[in-house]
């Protein structure tokens, strides 16, 4: 009750705030704003902050950058946000699945998801594909459950590193489904969509973006489609939902976060900022361009979120007992 | 008659006047990052694709492309003057390359290099536009079978690198492979050898590995020999090659294309393979080996010309699969998202306008590269000119700030300025470092094949040899190291090693 009263609160000092100039400048960022994107350039993390950016820019008044902070499998950079100073001028942007199974896959994480990083609001959603070689003789999810139920060990599903979302989806529907297929590691999604094209693996979990041309260009069998609905550019596939696999929701969830402890005043800003640019038409272009869509939303929904999916997907870790340390 | 079509259509769009100005701002741009030691291409791009935005997307993937094999003109500058590879490809440069400058003959190598570097790029090109499509079909044949097989012939490469002790030099790559094993293992997901530092668990970057061995121990045991250097003449003369050596570069500079253009190609071992292959295949078939690491013109002009060949066909798995051959490819990609257009097999029918205009940039690139570069040997080789004591703590400098952009981070400074450390301990008991770096480069990777092999075959080994391209390749490794122990070539090596 206390808490529901507080966001009240919060929310109505976000509408001052947004309303009555001087109290704008109460929440006023005097310094520049670093984005932290805890992975190396090119990634989809990294593209959109470097479309956020200069929005941000615009909307504090202060410049805007983006800082690449890769290894660790994003943990150096979260890192480096959860012990930044508590004033909202250091924000992280990442894909926070990987938020989500951290404190499962590494036992001595440096940070406390919950307690040491404050979401700011979701960003994106980018639904996964589950396509197949054509070599596999599977063009439905039944078909694939039957052939891989009577050629056990024999499909290889690549995915882009252990503990990656994609490798945990995969473990989900093997115990999900009772089939036995071999996972396969590589050094990220490229590298795994590269294995599958050529038919080193056989099947893969991966984003849209990515899967997707190889589909058009009949080099890979579009199966299935995580998400709410099925994919305008590959009408035929069922979403998980209806093909009732485990995971439904897997895919990029992209959100942009800040220290723990921040006032809740200058994470009430920077969400009402975020929201404004997440309503820019060219934004929501771009973001479509990179396979998925905007998220408007507040804060608590990606703390809601994540205290699920730590439980959920984190739950497939510690029961697949996958670890990385 | 296709082809033509494609060629002039490539022309007509590469040579639009804004097209050919991004393109040179984007080889002006790569030369300078070349130079600057430890600051790559990667960061370069990335800072730059917002600005990207604006552009038409055949202009923007032309600067794009323009800054990165600018990189490889540029790096190689550093590598011949200072001994700091400031890319992968250009660690090999620093052998010959740096032992001609020391001899004085700065000038010559930077031409040589250059003009290597040009004709690799023009044949390059004519590679991309007539085989893309066969040899994107080819590289889809290579496996983890046929990378493993591959590697191995690789890391062979390596033992004849070396001059000097074949026990030194095997101790050295036996290292580089130890190092190459710490960070979280791919297939198992596993920390090796990380200690719990968060910083360790991608293993240790290439980039400070390889500039603190080879730039800055080369430093320390400059100051310490406290020896006069060479003061470099400016006669014009002195800077161009003579003909003697550019009859003896031709041949190297042809296998070199030939080389990079094939190793380029397949994704994964790119940056490193071309130019180590190429050096040891100069090495190997040359009248005299005992010149190379000594001032060797063949050994300046092959893996020159098979780096900015690698360089530039790397883009055809790109165009033509829409699959990145490494990191930068990926940033291209990027690139490409964010001009609507979605990467993959079809963009080379929808968008022919773009590929081939891109295809075509590369050549008035090289070209316009060639025509920056070759006027600026002289300015380059007159940085020698600076007295040590001001050149040096620059030199320091610019290695810390490279060393940090990589990943933003301090430890990367520490780790080079520990290799600083081993490699001037290296200097002191006479071993070479360069198998050591391609160990700590070739090494995960052949770990990371060998065991995906494993696990695809259910642990069968003879994949190997069933495997047609993989055979082959095993069977040109047996050749060698049958070659390398047969008791006639082991007299031979101890005659030569007793001169």
């Amino acid at each position: 009750m206390k808490y529901r009263r507080l966001g009240a609160a919060v929310a109505a000092l976000a509408l001052c705030g947004a309303l009555i100039p001087t109290l704008v400048q109460a929440q006023s960022f005097d310094r520049p704003v670093r984005i932290v994107v805890p992975f190396a350039p090119g990634g989809t993390s990294d593209i959109l902050a470097r479309l956020i950016s200069p929005k941000l820019s615009e909307a504090v008044g202060q410049p805007v950058v983006v800082e690449n902070k890769p290894g660790a499998a994003g943990n150096i950079g979260a890192d480096a946000v959860a012990k930044a100073r508590p004033d909202g001028h250091t924000l992280l942007l990442m894909d926070i699945g990987s938020l989500a199974v951290a404190p499962s896959l590494f036992s001595d994480l440096s940070y406390d998801v919950k307690k040491d990083l404050e979401p700011v609001g979701m960003v994106m959603f980018g639904p996964y594909v589950l396509a197949v070689h054509p070599s596999v003789p599977a063009k439905t999810v039944p078909e694939l459950v039957d052939y891989a139920k009577a050629n056990p060990g024999k499909l290889a599903v690549a995915n882009s590193g252990v503990g990656a979302l994609n490798h945990i989806t995969s473990v989900a529907l093997a115990r999900g489904l009772g089939i036995d297929w071999k996972a396969v590691p590589y050094k990220g999604g490229a590298a795994a969509s590269r294995a599958v094209v050529s038919g080193e693996s056989t099947v893969i979990i991966n984003g849209a973006t990515a899967t997707l041309p190889f589909v058009t260009s009949k080099q890979l069998v579009g199966i299935a489609v995580t998400g709410d609905a099925r994919l305008p550019a590959l009408p035929e596939a069922q979403t998980f939902k209806e093909a009732k696999l485990p995971l439904a929701d897997a895919g990029t969830w992209q959100a942009l976060l800040t220290t723990g402890k921040t006032p809740a005043a200058v994470v009430a800003r920077l969400n009402a900022e975020l929201q404004k640019i997440l309503a820019m038409p060219e934004i929501k272009e771009k973001v479509a361009e990179q396979g998925g869509m905007v998220r408007p939303g507040t804060p608590d929904e990606v703390k809601a979120w994540l205290a699920t999916n730590i439980e959920s997907w984190g739950g497939i870790v510690r029961a697949a007992d996958i670890k990385s340390n | 008659m296709e082809l033509f079509d494609n060629l002039l259509l490539g022309l007509s769009t590469a040579l639009q006047f804004n097209n050919l100005l991004y393109c040179l701002i984007g080889v002006v741009i790569g030369t300078a990052i070349g130079v600057l030691p430890g600051i790559g291409p990667i960061p370069t791009v990335a800072l730059l694709l917002p600005f990207t935005f604006g552009l038409p997307p055949e202009s923007a993937l032309i600067m794009l492309a323009g800054i990165f094999y600018g990189a490889q003109y540029g790096g190689s500058t550093t590598a011949i003057l200072v001994n700091v590879p400031g890319e992968t490809s250009s660690v090999v440069t620093c052998l010959d390359g740096h032992a001609m400058a020391r001899q004085g003959r700065a000038g010559p190598a930077l031409a040589i290099a250059a003009v290597s570097s040009f004709f690799a790029g023009t044949v390059a090109t004519v590679v991309i536009a007539l085989l893309s499509l066969p040899l994107a079909a080819l590289a889809l044949k290579f496996t983890a079978v046929e990378y493993f097989s591959l590697l191995v012939l690789g890391l062979l490469a390596a033992v004849i690198l070396a001059h000097g002790s074949v026990s030194k030099s095997l101790a050295m790559v036996f290292l580089g492979l130890l190092l190459g094993t710490i960070g979280i293992d791919v297939n198992s997901g596993a920390a090796r050898m990380t200690f719990g530092i968060p910083a360790l668990s991608d293993g240790l970057d290439f980039v400070p590995v390889a500039m603190g061995m080879f730039g800055l121990a080369e430093i320390i045991a400059n100051l310490e020999r406290n020896e006069v250097r060479q003061v470099v003449s400016q006669k014009l003369r002195d800077l161009v090659p003579t003909r003697a050596d550019l009859k003896a570069a031709f041949p190297a500079m042809v296998r070199g294309t030939a080389i990079g253009s094939a190793l380029g190609v397949l994704p994964g071992g790119g940056a490193a393979l071309p130019p180590f292959t190429a050096y040891a295949l100069e090495k190997k078939i040359a009248r005299d080996p005992q010149r190379f690491g000594k001032g060797a013109i063949e050994g300046v002009a092959g893996p020159e010309a098979a780096n900015n060949a690698g360089a530039q066909t790397s883009f055809i798995p790109l165009l033509t699969l829409g699959i990145p051959a490494n990191a930068l490819m990926a940033l291209m990609i990027g690139a490409l998202m964010m001009q609507g257009i979605q990467p993959g097999p079809q963009v080379m029918t929808e968008q022919p306008a773009l590929v081939w205009g891109v295809i075509a940039s590369m050549w008035t690139g090289n070209l316009m590269l060639l025509i920056i570069n070759l006027p600026l040997v002289g300015l380059w080789v007159s940085m020698l000119k600076i007295p040590y004591r001001l050149l040096f703590p620059a030199i320091v400098l610019f290695c810390c700030i490279g060393t940090y952009g990589i990943s933003n981070s301090v430890f990367n400074v520490w780790l080079m300025l520990g290799c600083a450390m081993l490699g001037y301990f290296f200097i002191k008991v006479g071993v070479e470092p360069a198998p050591l770096l391609l160990g700590l480069v070739l090494g995960p990777q052949l770990e990371e094949n060998f065991r995906r092999a494993m696990q695809l075959a259910d642990g069968d080994p003879s994949v190997f040899l069933t495997r047609p391209i993989s055979a082959v390749l095993l069977a040109v490794v047996a050749v060698l190291l049958l070659a390398m122990l047969s008791p006639a070539v082991l007299r031979k090596r101890t005659q030569a090693l007793a001169e």
